[in-house]
């Protein structure tokens, strides 16, 4: 099995110069690590969920595995070829990202949004032939966005946008597909028809999937491994059943879980302290922790 | 698929346009205050000047007009087009980057040291407009890059403060000087539109047209450009070289517009939006046709200018600053609804 992004002891701070393009970090204090020495592999057509608490750099991972930012140290690797070594339109061809929600300033139609995604493809004058408009129709096909696809962008709900912006990295054809938070602000059934998907095109088109998420119960039902963030730069990385225990859990995020098994697959249900359940579990998890 | 761009549908409408735009500066150079007789035109100049006055007046002194108008209208169109684009920003204008002012700083100071020899057979105002632009973009550029390297806001706001400095000066420059040296001016700081040389007409004709082709190659990273920095260098495009083409380019031909024309305002605003609204945000469309369109307002806003107060002449600025206010207020009405609208 081929490791298609290999990352070896990659450590990462922002500086006021790292602002690398558009990235909101800029003002950052100089010289906070925010990944320290991490080493990991993702296998073609996996699917890896990162999870972890706010701010230890989740989507900085994801800007670094895309050539947004560059790391101070260590190396990534995409596809057998060093990260730093593809020109900016040849990575484009590799990996394709889809960002928390962000709407652009004129009114393009959903059809042209998901046409941008054919750009690292296109010739000096940057028209796009009758094969990438059949990649754009088919993508629009497997989002089942094809039904807005005149609509402007602005004037669809979230959940729509969010598919338009996955049409769009399918319409990339590229081998890795990273997204930060795709499921953030989507109701139940638009947080599982996009979770859906990208197993879809995990399973069919054998695509890599790598997403940040923050719904750990979507990343255990869905990923094949989970690589677990944690705040003191520490990480874990393996399959979903190993990453995903209660302890690890409540270390990691620092809240309690109450677990729940339905025959192999386990869920989790973070407890505050006024959460009505927690009267009744209360004195077990006390008994435990006593333990 | 209908709904994407082809470059067939795209060569299609450009060539309707251009139709459009022929007829258009046929009709101008026909009307005016002195009634022309084609068929006396049509006989061809006479074995001695003024010998055939229709023809003189229509070729000679009409015709270079309007095709000047077309040239500027062109050029600031195009230039808005590509700097609402890469500043992210729909209010953006060809002058934003500090374009105006400068011009205008560089005119009056020629005004103020009473320089009179000429260049390329033309006034050195025009000369001294393009100078003073070019050297405003270009410390625009330096300061917006001292404080955050690629940062669109920084640009912009150096641009604005640069623009206010340099007003600044002008208006400093104008209470101290002789009034019958800054009339002339003033003049050209309302935008006006007259007969050129015609070796002066033909080179800027040559760069505006180069430079419109320049940046309709780098239309459709434009498009990219839209959705924002960190999403185009994931789509592939070399932000920061793309950037620097369109900043050239468009600072470019806007000097070479207010260097034979003037301030003239609004041109450079309402013609992409208004193209946008009529055909959608695509830029590989939105340039040429912003461009035809472009000269096509100008043309019809100069030949008002020539013949509403006719025997007298407006500046063409005071009757696309008539037009272009109003739109802008409802454009800026119709973005501020849309932005709380979005929240």
């Amino acid at each position: 099995m081929k490791a298609i992004i290999e990352v070896k002891n990659l450590s990462f701070s922002y500086t006021s110069q790292s602002a690398v393009l558009g990235t909101p970090y800029g003002g950052r204090l100089p010289a906070q690590p925010i990944l320290k020495h991490i080493t990991f592999k993702v296998i073609q057509s996996r699917f890896l969920a990162i999870a972890g608490p706010n701010g230890v750099g989740k989507t900085t991972l994801i800007n670094l595995l895309c050539g947004q930012l560059r790391a101070q140290a260590g190396s990534i690797i995409i596809d057998t070829a060093h990260i730093e070594s593809y020109s900016v339109g040849r990575l484009a061809q590799k990996v394709a990202v889809v960002r928390q929600e962000f709407v652009p300033i004129f009114d393009f139609t959903v059809a042209e949004v998901v046409s941008m995604g054919r750009t690292p493809y296109l010739g000096t004058f940057g028209f796009e032939g009758k094969t990438d408009r059949a990649v754009v129709n088919e993508a629009l096909e497997a989002t089942d966005t094809a039904q807005f696809a005149l609509r402007p962008l602005g004037s669809l709900s979230g959940g729509e946008r969010q598919r338009v912006f996955i049409a769009r990295a399918i319409a990339q054809n590229t081998a890795i597909l990273l997204l930060d938070e795709p499921t953030s602000f989507l109701d139940l059934k638009h947080q599982v028809g996009i979770y859906d998907l990208l197993k879809e095109m995990q399973l069919e088109k054998g695509k890599t999937i790598v997403a940040i998420t923050h719904d750990v119960n979507m990343a255990a039902q869905y990923a094949d491994e989970i690589l677990l963030l944690g705040a003191d730069n520490s990480y874990y990385i393996g399959k979903t059943k190993d990453t995903f225990k209660p302890e690890q859990i409540e270390k990691v995020f620092g809240v309690r879980v109450f677990t729940c098994n339905i025959k192999q697959e386990s869920f989790f249900l973070p407890l505050g302290k006024f959460a009505k359940a927690s009267t009744h579990i209360k004195s077990k998890l006390n008994s435990k922790q006593e333990k | 698929m209908g709904q994407v761009l082809t470059a067939k549908s795209l060569v299609i409408k450009v060539l309707l346009c251009l139709a459009a735009l022929t007829v258009i500066m046929g009709l101008c150079t026909l009307v005016g205050t002195q009634k022309v007789s084609l068929k006396r035109v049509l006989a061809g100049p006479g074995s001695s000047p003024g010998e055939n006055i229709d023809y003189e007046i229509l070729i000679c002194i009409r015709l270079p007009r309007v095709l000047l108008a077309a040239l500027v209208g062109a050029a600031l169109a195009c230039s808005g087009v590509v700097l609402q684009a890469i500043l992210r920003n729909p209010l953006a204008d060809p002058y934003i980057l500090g374009i105006s002012s400068g011009a205008g700083l560089g005119v009056m100071t020629a005004a103020i040291s009473g320089i009179s020899w000429s260049f390329l057979g033309g006034s050195p105002i025009g000369f001294f407009a393009f100078a003073g632009a070019m050297v405003t973009v270009w410390l625009v550029w330096y300061i917006g890059h001292l404080t955050g390297k690629s940062q669109v806001t920084s640009l912009l706001l150096a641009g604005v403060v640069v623009n206010a400095f340099f007003s600044a000066i002008i208006m400093f420059l104008t209470s101290i000087a002789k009034s019958e040296q800054v009339v002339s001016t003033i003049f050209w700081l309302m935008g006006n539109i007259t007969g050129k040389n015609l070796s002066v007409l033909f080179v800027s004709a040559g760069c505006i047209l180069t430079g419109i082709i320049v940046l309709f190659t780098i239309s459709h990273r434009l498009n990219v450009l839209a959705l924002g920095q960190a999403e185009a260098k994931g789509l592939g495009v070399d932000v920061a070289r793309t950037r620097i083409i369109a900043f050239a380019f468009a600072a470019l031909i806007t000097a070479i517009s207010v260097s034979l024309s003037g301030l003239i305002g609004f041109v450079g605003l309402i013609i992409p939006h208004g193209v946008r609204l009529a055909f959608g945000p695509d830029h590989r469309q939105l340039l040429p046709l912003s461009a035809i369109i472009g000269a096509a307002f100008l043309i019809i806003a100069d030949t008002i200018a020539r013949i509403i107060v006719a025997p007298a002449q407006l500046p063409v600025g005071v009757i696309t600053a008539i037009a272009g206010g109003p739109f802008f207020l409802i454009l800026l009405a119709r973005y501020s609804r849309k932005v709380s609208w979005l929240k």
